[in-house]
């Protein structure tokens, strides 16, 4: 922890690559002016205007809300996905977690699902491709019954909602071993198979994502639950055991 | 025909193949406690009476024991197929690693080492086999065999080991079944794991307890 | 008197007769296009937030062949997701006297009355559809013991009508359209454009017929041609380089929409929300709001001596100044954002402020835990405190939270009709994007309702109009129209480029920034107003000379896209500046310092100002032409605010 009026002189150690072709590799930068209220990216705003003022190329990195929800920072820090702070995201990691001197690194998510497009950018449109094959309940606009027609227990409500907080970002991926996306799937099919709206399609949901899933060259789930632990919204592997369950259930009795 | 290709696809499917993984390793759990309880009967006189009752019961069983040990090689055969499948898969998902990597401390010895472990018991099967099972001196008398194999260091040092081995594969992987099939209950799931835990420590000292006794005791009939 | 003729440009479509009937009449009355041609026609939607999924989605439900854009690398990481609080609807299921009446009475009156009447009566009603519509797509909103929905009172409404999911309301319901939307491009119905950015409309006879979009990826200018734009693209808040939106919300798709014909109304109205983090240092890079809701228990306070330097809980009761429950003994901590963000302004600037910069007041929980106990107060705002603490370092548990006010929300927007349509015959502008439903100021809680409403069940209707009362004839991308959007747009890459300077897209935008909450911010004045636009055209000059571009055209480029926002920002800030300075009276968020009662409340000048400003581009610098379609008040009594 550092102390808050200091400035801090940080090293870097970043991932550098030119497009999807490129080999890549780390390259090395000093920051000498580093404010403990700066959150982490601003370190690499700061970073980027350094390069810029020197005639060299900016850091890519993806980022939009900058407060934890949009799901699109995604950075590999010292080896852990977001950083060393658990339950947070990037974005909304702050410097006051480092010192002065500290040697920093970054890279990217890894995972043959997940390319990398420039620096620290990769493609995670696998992830949609997911949710297109079942990620939904199929209701068109203006067909449904009242709000209040089909009562939701509270533990029903708040067990889907806890499941619905992902964002997306990819940091479970990132954090496998085995780079499985089961935890983000797990997450989605046991955030609508929970609740009666969903119930319908439980079987036809579970067994299409898990489908693309794997289709998209995720690997599959040893449950070694780093996942859970790298969760910026701390969602539970019991979602994987839900998944496994909705798709081991309608593997034997679907009628598809 | 439709049954076939229904059971192909789920057996294609990464979520299918663990399900068949932990079935057939719960099922191996199984065999090893019955083992276990077999073997235990060592103790329970010197002379190995005992056990060579239990295991002439065994041999007494006649085709009914080859009805069992082929179930026993298929489970061993499916189990030791998928893992090498889902090992090999589960490291073609990631072709570039990370320069720097740290685990958030929710990886375990045993989870970590679940192939590494596989391996170990699968080679020490092997020798393990060719120690008792296609030994013919077993017929005759089995507990005078297996003392005099455990009170040889060598072979003493690796079954001590291979208990180990076979503890930190099983202290993952039986609550690893439950999760892969499904049964995860926050309720019961620390439960669940406690047990992991227990029956992995239970397993790796009573197979490691006849071995370290002969180590120690030399196999000489006191 | 306003003037009560209607501009020609402007014809609001709205239809007369009771309020209550002139959606149904409205709907009746539009032409239907058949089902079987329904796939004939395409339509561009670009945006995936709140209003573009819905709409993506129940256009491809109808049968029509859409193509959906935006520029995050999914549609569901759309601003809308970062919604905190909850979405209203009159459902009235807690019995409190609700009805679609109040909400859209509410509604004018919270808008200060510069919102036309039948937009907003139409909003309210069909926001019941919503909530259902949205939990049947499984959005898993807060429910009580008995398994119905539960409702809290927001912003202020003496109503308890507001639906939410903890503190996630936004994600939720933007889950739920994106499933839909999904769900269309899993059939096929909907193909899916990421990481596009559209940087120009093109028009073809009049109509809009398509866009050029910028690829944030490779760089590549692609052109798509459709029968319909629909323009979802968000609020323009980061013209203020600091505001509580994503980095990558602009102006662009709408200014460009702009150039191309599309009046731009009302642009001088924003948001200023009270309840924000403040600034912590010139590195900061965005603001982060803290729900509106931690007003019903929080109290806002400031030392009474100027740059009391002690520790909040040193401070004893008599030098604590409870300036809103002095100030609004009625309404006390709960009175609107607009009221709420200028108070914290006037204590700030009279020196009381706390904080290392002294741009912040306490919102204070002392009181609340105490009397409702900790765990009480973790359960209704744990998620909120916890992320105060994660950014700040400070346990609100223990130590009052420090806010200010920051840009949230634009009420201005492109011009659109009724049909949600803009002056641009084929371009349909909905959600944040358009100005029409809020007035001067937006309540808490309408800004998703909104969206949801213009896409879910307003625009799949009023397009069907569009396909089937105008004759389109086929166009492609080979027109010639596509031809030089195309080429104008490859020639303002390569001007950005080419410039050479010395300073940063960054620090451009930082000193607009600048200036725009300098002078066209919470509170205004003409000479500021007039300062503001000098500043600005001169910065606009600068940029143009002195700007200084990492990388290519080719290849991933965030700067290169930056300096394109950037670029149309700086015409926009002048734009909203002007707008501004020709509305002299006070009105919800626009606060004219030369227009307040004695007591330096928002002073409004219905006589003269009671109508919609729209303005219609005349070329960059020179002067636009400032419309007007006057607002009648049919329903709701024109009356000063007072929460007192
Ligand atoms: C922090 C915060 C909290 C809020 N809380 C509430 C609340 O509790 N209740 C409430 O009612 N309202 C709230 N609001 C307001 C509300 O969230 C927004 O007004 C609303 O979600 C806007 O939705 P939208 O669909 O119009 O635009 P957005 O959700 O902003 O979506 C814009 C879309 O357009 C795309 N886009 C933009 N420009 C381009 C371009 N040039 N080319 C291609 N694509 C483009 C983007 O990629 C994105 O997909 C909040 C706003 C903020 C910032
Ligand atoms: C008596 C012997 C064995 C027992 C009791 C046993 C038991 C188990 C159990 C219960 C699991 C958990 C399954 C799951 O998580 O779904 C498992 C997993 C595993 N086993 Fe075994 N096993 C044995 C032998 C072997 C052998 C011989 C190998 C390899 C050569 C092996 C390799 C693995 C691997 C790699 C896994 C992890 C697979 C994954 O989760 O992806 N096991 N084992
Ligand atoms: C002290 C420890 C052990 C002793 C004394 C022991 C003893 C024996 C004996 C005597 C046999 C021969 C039975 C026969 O020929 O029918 C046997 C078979 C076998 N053992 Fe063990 N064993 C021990 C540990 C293990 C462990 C840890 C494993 C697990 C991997 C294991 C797996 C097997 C298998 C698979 C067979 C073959 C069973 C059959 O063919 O019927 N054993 N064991
Ligand atoms: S499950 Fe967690 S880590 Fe995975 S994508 Fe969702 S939020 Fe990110
Ligand atoms: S870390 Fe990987 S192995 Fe499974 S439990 Fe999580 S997906
Ligand atoms: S930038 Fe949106 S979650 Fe980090």
């Amino acid at each position: 922890m550092s102390d808050h009026n200091e400035a801090m002189r940080i090293t870097l150690k970043v991932w550098r690559q030119d497009g999807a072709d490129d080999a890549g590799r780390m390259e090395t930068y000093h920051l000498g002016d580093v404010s403990a209220h700066m959150s982490f990216l601003e370190m690499l705003d700061v970073l980027n205007e350094q390069l810029t003022a020197t005639g060299q190329e900016p850091v890519a990195f993806d980022h939009d809300c900058r407060e934890g929800i949009c799901g699109s920072c995604a950075l590999m820090i010292d080896g852990q996905a977001h950083g060393p702070q658990p339950g947070t995201t990037v974005c909304q990691l702050h410097m006051r977690h480092y010192s002065d001197g500290d040697t920093i690194h970054v890279e990217p998510w890894r995972a043959n699902a997940f390319p990398v497009l420039k620096d620290l950018v990769v493609d995670r449109t696998a992830f949609d491709r997911i949710q297109a094959a079942g990620g939904y309940i199929s209701v068109n606009t203006g067909s449904p019954p009242d709000a209040n027609a089909i009562p939701v227990s509270t533990g029903e409500a708040n067990s889907a909602m806890d499941a619905a907080s992902c964002i997306a970002c990819g940091a479970c991926v990132a954090a496998c071993p085995n780079a499985s996306a089961m935890l983000y799937v797990g997450a989605r099919v046991a955030h609508l198979g929970q609740l009666p709206q969903g119930a319908p399609e439980r079987q036809r949901r579970a067994l299409r994502m898990l489908a693309q899933a794997d289709q998209e060259g995720f690997g599959a789930c040893s449950n070694v639950y780093e996942c859970e632990a790298a969760c910026p919204k701390d969602i539970s592997v019991e979602n994987i055991a839900f998944l496994n369950r909705e798709y081991l259930k309608a593997s034997f009795s679907a009628r598809e | 025909m439709n049954t076939l290709r229904w059971f192909g696809n789920v057996l294609a499917s990464s979520i299918g193949r663990k399900a068949v993984m932990a079935l057939t390793g719960l099922l191996l759990v199984g065999f090893l406690i019955a083992h276990l309880a077999g073997n235990l009967t060592l103790f329970a006189d010197v002379e190995g009476a005992a056990f060579n009752a239990y295991a002439g019961k065994l041999l007494d069983l006649g085709p009914l024991l080859y009805v069992a040990e082929v179930g026993l090689v298929l489970l061993f055969g499916i189990h030791i197929y998928l893992a090498i499948r889902l090992t090999l898969d589960n490291r073609e998902a990631r072709r570039t690693g990370y320069v720097i990597r740290n685990d958030r401390g929710a990886k375990t010895l045993g989870s970590a080492s679940m192939p590494v472990t596989g391996v170990l018991i699968l080679g020490y099967t092997i020798l393990h086999l060719f120690d008792f099972r296609f030994d013919e001196s077993f017929e005759e008398d089995g507990a005078l065999l297996v003392r005099n194999t455990l009170s040889q260091p060598l072979h003493g040092v690796i079954y001590v080991i291979a208990a180990g081995v076979v503890g930190l594969h099983v202290s993952h992987g039986f609550q690893s079944a439950f999760q892969s099939l499904g049964w995860n209950h926050p309720r019961y799931m620390p439960l669940v794991k406690q047990i992991s835990i227990g029956l992995a420590a239970l397993l790796a000292a009573g197979f490691a307890a006849l071995p370290l006794y002969f180590l120690f005791t030399g196999g000489a009939q006191s | 008197m306003s003037p009560k003729t209607t501009d020609p440009m402007l014809d609001s479509k709205a239809p007369s007769g009771p309020i209550a009937e002139r959606w149904n009449k409205h709907r009746f009355d539009m032409k239907l296009v058949n089902p079987a041609n329904k796939r004939k026609f395409h339509v561009l939607v670009v945006g995936t937030g709140l209003a573009g999924a819905s709409a993506a989605a129940s256009l491809a439900e109808l049968g029509y062949r859409v193509s959906s854009f935006c520029i995050q690398d999914s549609p569901r990481r759309a601003h809308s997701i970062a919604a905190q609080g909850g979405i209203n609807a009159a459902k009235n299921y807690q019995n409190d006297g609700d009805s679609v009446y109040r909400l859209f009475y509410d509604t004018v009156k919270g808008g200060d009355y510069r919102a036309r009447e039948s937009n907003v009566y139409r909003l309210a009603e069909v926001a019941n559809n919503i909530i259902d519509q949205c939990v049947a797509q499984g959005v898993p909103f807060a429910r009580e013991y008995g398994g119905v929905l539960s409702n809290r009172s927001f912003g202020g409404a003496q109503v308890s009508r507001t639906f939410y999911a903890r503190g996630q309301t936004g994600q939720q319901l933007l889950l739920g359209a994106y499933g839909a939307m999904m769900r269309q491009v899993g059939a096929g119905k909907i193909k899916l454009y990421t990481r596009r950015e559209m940087i120009d409309l093109v028009k073809v006879d009049d109509v809009a017929r398509g866009i050029v979009t910028r690829h944030a990826v490779t760089g590549e200018l692609e052109r798509f041609a459709g029968d319909a734009v629909l323009l979802c693209t968000g609020g323009y808040g980061n013209v203020f380089y600091l505001s509580t939106n994503a980095k990558a919300s602009n102006v662009t798709a709408a200014w460009r929409a702009h150039k191309r014909g599309a009046f731009f109304a009302n642009p001088c109205f924003t948001q200023i929300h009270p309840t924000c983090i403040p600034v912590s240092g010139e590195y900061q890079s965005k603001l982060t709001l803290m729900s509106e809701s931690l007003r019903n228990d929080g109290r806002v306070w400031v030392p009474r001596k100027k740059r009391d330097e002690r520790r909040p809980a040193d401070i004893p009761e008599d030098e604590r100044d409870y300036y809103l429950e002095r100030r609004y003994p009625s309404f006390g901590n709960l009175v609107p954002r607009d009221v709420a963000s200028r108070a914290a302004k006037e204590r700030c600037d009279a020196g009381y402020g706390v904080g290392e910069t002294g741009l912040a007041v306490f919102l204070d929980f002392r009181d609340a835990i105490q009397r409702e106990g900790e765990d009480t107060i973790r359960a209704r705002y744990g998620n909120l405190f916890q992320m105060y603490e994660k950014i700040t370092g400070d346990d609100p548990y223990s130590t009052p939270m420090r806010i200010y006010p920051a840009v949230h929300y634009t009420m201005g927007g492109l011009w659109v009709d009724y049909n949600l349509e803009s002056t641009v015959p084929g371009l349909f502008v909905l959600g944040e994007a358009n100005f029409s439903d809020h007035g001067a100021n937006r309540l808490g809680a309408s800004a998703l309702m909104q969206g949801l409403a213009d896409g879910y069940f307003v625009v799949p209707y009023t397009v069907g109009q569009h396909f089937a009362s105008r004759q389109l004839a086929p166009v492609t991308v080979e027109h010639e129209a596509f031809a030089e959007a195309e080429a104008a747009s490859a020639e303002r890459v390569q001007r950005l480029l080419s410039i050479g300077g010395r300073r940063s897209v960054e620090s451009f935008h930082r000193e607009l920034g600048g200036i725009m909450w300098n002078y066209v911010g919470m509170a205004r004045n003409e000479a500021g107003l007039k300062t503001a636009i000098e500043s600005i055209r001169g910065l606009r000059a600068e940029f143009w000379q002195n700007l200084r571009m990492p990388g290519t055209a080719t290849g991933l480029n965030a700067s290169l896209h930056h300096a394109l926002r950037v670029a149309d920002f700086l015409e926009f800030g002048e734009l909203m500046a002007l707008d501004a300075l020709e509305r002299p009276e006070s009105c919800g968020g626009h606060f004219r310092e030369e227009s307040q009662t004695p007591e330096g409340e928002a002073l409004r000048d219905d006589e003269n100002f009671a109508h919609v400003a729209a303005w219609e581009f005349q070329g960059v610098g020179e002067r636009p032409t400032r419309h007007v379609e006057p607002l009648e008040f049919e329903e709701v009594l024109l009356t000063q605010r007072s929460y007192k």
